[in-house]
């Protein structure tokens, strides 16, 4: 496979994270090539090596000097899917951006789909895995579980948020705060700044080299990292009104105690001393209640700066 | 007015401009600052061992506050373009005292070096040959050791300990003599007490660091005691270091784990409380019932402590790089 002349500026940017998928490599890039060869548009192929211990960047690197579509970015050290393909967002120069894993389970036929769809005027576009290669117990059935809460909680439709075959519009790409491991909170993040948001069926194949990297553990992560971001893009513009509404919680107890400090007094008559305990746990409980708006203080004083910067740029859509 | 003038600002010898591309030189940071033996007879062993060495090399001595340098090492500083003074109006430590010197230096090359003879100068040559050859950085490994077998037992639980945390085992992360390239250098989060971990940071940036066994200096092979507040002190670097290695990304990780432990048992606490009274023992005088609420209380505490360190994080996001990128095609 000869290179054409290398583009400069290309249309499209798929961008695939690898992390020790050595034999995935070739056939995955000479798949995506496949894919795209009437691709009307010109395009880049982004590899980014996560700190892969087996020889994935050699493989990568063979893969870049044989196309001039491909580039490659290797990473330090291994700093997960999410700050890859991170990396990859940074580098790639496309005004589309596509993301795939990097294991060929995504089909990269899907692509000319996923951008025509996004062309109609949607800001991301996310596959939704058909007849998922995987296996029921370890992987479907937690995936289903927390799909179903990232939507509840999200309110955002999207029904299968694991899937990395996604296209973005650069504009979106820059706006939205992606860290840790949230690349799963891609549609939520993305419809809280207010992006327009489509889902596609999607093909989806079994592993075919190398193993998964995820596990049952992941599940409870994700869930957890979830209840996190609700509560911070609910409160994020006002963390004292959260802290406020949790003061509820040791109020309530604080003022049953009383109440039963007061029962106990009239039960046990001159015996004071023993219901002592009752007074004490109000206190304890309002401490905290106290504590807790403390705290909502801090976190007001710790946005004020972060608030200055936001008003320059605001974080909701607004021209397009 | 003049007198407290002059002692606010830090005594400066002019930044001397490059005379050569900085991509040929080597600076040798001395950050001065508890134990200084006689710095310029350090000066020359060391300067006449990269001189040796046929490098182009410059000194950095950084005073922190309360050190001053010696006349004889102000005249030699006078006389030479190799060596240049800073020092700090107060005390800001070790730490500050690296960084400035590392924002200060011009050469490629970066070479920290305690002000106080810690290793023979013979040792410079392998540590420059170990980053000439691939390494990112190296750091001197004392061996043999010469310390008493109680100092010898500190530094090995001290090892131990923060072994088991980092990724890498290092042997002697107390030995100030580190090589660096200056990319590397630069690119360290050095606050606080880090600087006792940065071979151990630098792995964490994804650097290759290589330990180079060093013969040690017999100056420096004397028995140390120390008060226990350097113990404690120590403890609090290694939990820092822990939980920034672990949890800045995630702080609620953190605080949300204990947090949900603290509550689980004040809940539990609460329940059996509960089930007592039903079943008709009075609880007003069952002291358990404070530490059940007390838990309960903590933990929710602890958690919201947590979701602050994560709104903090969610809101910085966009200005940080969690990623660093070794290579390019």
């Amino acid at each position: 496979m000869t290179s054409s002349t290398p583009v400069a500026e290309p249309y499209l940017s798929v961008v695939a994270p690898l992390y020790n998928e050595s034999e995935n490599v070739a056939p995955l890039i000479e798949w995506i090539l496949e894919a795209l060869r009437d691709f009307p548009r010109s395009f880049e192929v982004v590899l980014v090596d996560d700190g892969s211990r087996d020889d994935t960047w050699t493989k990568v690197v063979n893969g870049a000097a044989a196309n001039s579509q491909v580039r490659g970015i290797r990473l330090a050290r291994n700093a997960g899917q999410t700050a890859a393909m991170m990396a990859g967002f940074d580098h790639a120069r496309g005004q589309v951006i596509v993301s795939l894993d990097g294991d060929l389970q995504n089909d990269p036929r899907d692509i000319a789909a996923l951008v025509s769809r996004l062309e109609e005027g949607y800001d991301l576009v996310c596959g939704w895995r058909q007849q998922r290669q995987d296996k029921l117990l370890l992987r479907k059935v937690p995936s289903w579980v927390a799909n179903r809460m990232i939507r509840r909680l999200t309110g955002v439709p999207i029904t299968d948020n694991g899937c990395s075959l996604k296209a973005y519009r650069r504009e979106l790409l820059d706006r939205i705060p992606l860290y840790a491991e949230q690349h799963r909170f891609i549609p939520a993040l993305s419809a809280s700044v207010g992006a327009r948001i489509a889902e596609m069926p999607v093909r989806h194949h079994a592993r075919r080299f190398g193993e998964s990297k995820y596990g049952i553990s992941r599940t409870v992560k994700v869930l957890v990292d979830l209840l996190t971001l609700k509560m911070i893009t609910t409160f994020r513009s006002r963390p004292l009104l959260g802290f406020l509404i949790a003061t509820a919680l040791p109020l309530t107890a604080a003022v049953a105690f009383g109440i039963m400090w007061l029962i106990a007094l009239t039960q046990f008559g001159h015996d004071k001393a023993r219901a002592m305990v009752f007074p004490a746990a109000a206190a304890l409980s309002l401490a905290a209640a106290f504590y807790l708006f403390m705290l909502g203080l801090v976190a007001e004083v710790a946005l004020s700066n972060e608030r200055e910067s936001a008003n320059a740029t605001p974080t909701a859509w607004e021209a397009r | 007015m003049t007198a407290k003038g002059a002692r606010m600002q830090p005594m400066e010898t002019p930044i001397l401009p490059a005379q050569r591309p900085a991509e040929q030189m080597i600076s040798v940071v001395v950050p001065v600052v508890e134990r200084v033996d006689d710095l310029t007879a350090l000066y020359r062993a060391f300067a006449g061992e990269l001189k040796r060495l046929g490098e182009e090399f410059e000194f950095l001595f950084v005073f922190d506050g309360g050190f001053a340098p010696s006349p004889e090492l102000t005249a030699l500083a006078a006389g030479s373009d190799h060596i240049r003074l800073h020092r700090f109006a107060q005390r800001f430590g070790e730490t500050a005292a690296l960084r400035l010197g590392i924002e200060r230096s011009r050469g490629d090359l970066l070479i920290t070096l305690p002000s106080y003879f810690q290793v023979l100068p013979e040792g410079l040559g392998p540590l420059i040959a170990a980053v000439s050859g691939g390494a990112e950085m190296a750091v001197a490994n004392r061996s043999p050791r010469l310390d008493s077998w109680l100092n010898r037992l500190q530094s090995r639980a001290f090892h131990q300990i923060l072994g088991n945390i980092a990724d890498t085992r290092f042997h002697d992360m107390a030995c100030g003599v580190r090589v660096m390239r200056r990319t590397v250098a630069e690119s360290l989060p050095l606050y606080g007490d880090m600087h006792r971990f940065i071979p151990a940071l630098a792995v964490r940036e994804g650097y290759k660091v290589s330990e180079i066994p060093v013969p040690q200096h017999p100056n420096d092979a004397r028995m140390r005691v120390y008060g226990p507040g350097v113990y404690f002190r120590r403890l609090l670097d290694i939990a820092t270091f822990f939980f920034v290695a672990k949890f800045t990304e995630k702080p609620l990780r953190f605080f949300g784990l204990v947090g949900s432990v603290s509550l689980a048992i004040g809940g539990a606490i609460g329940l059996a409380l509960i089930v007592e009274k039903i079943g008709g023992h009075p609880i007003s005088n069952r002291p358990l019932l404070l530490l059940g609420v007390l838990l309960v209380a903590l933990g929710v505490q602890l958690i919201g402590l947590g979701l602050v360190g994560e709104i903090i994080v969610h809101l910085r996001a966009p200005h940080r790089r969690v990623y660093r990128v070794r290579e390019q095609v």
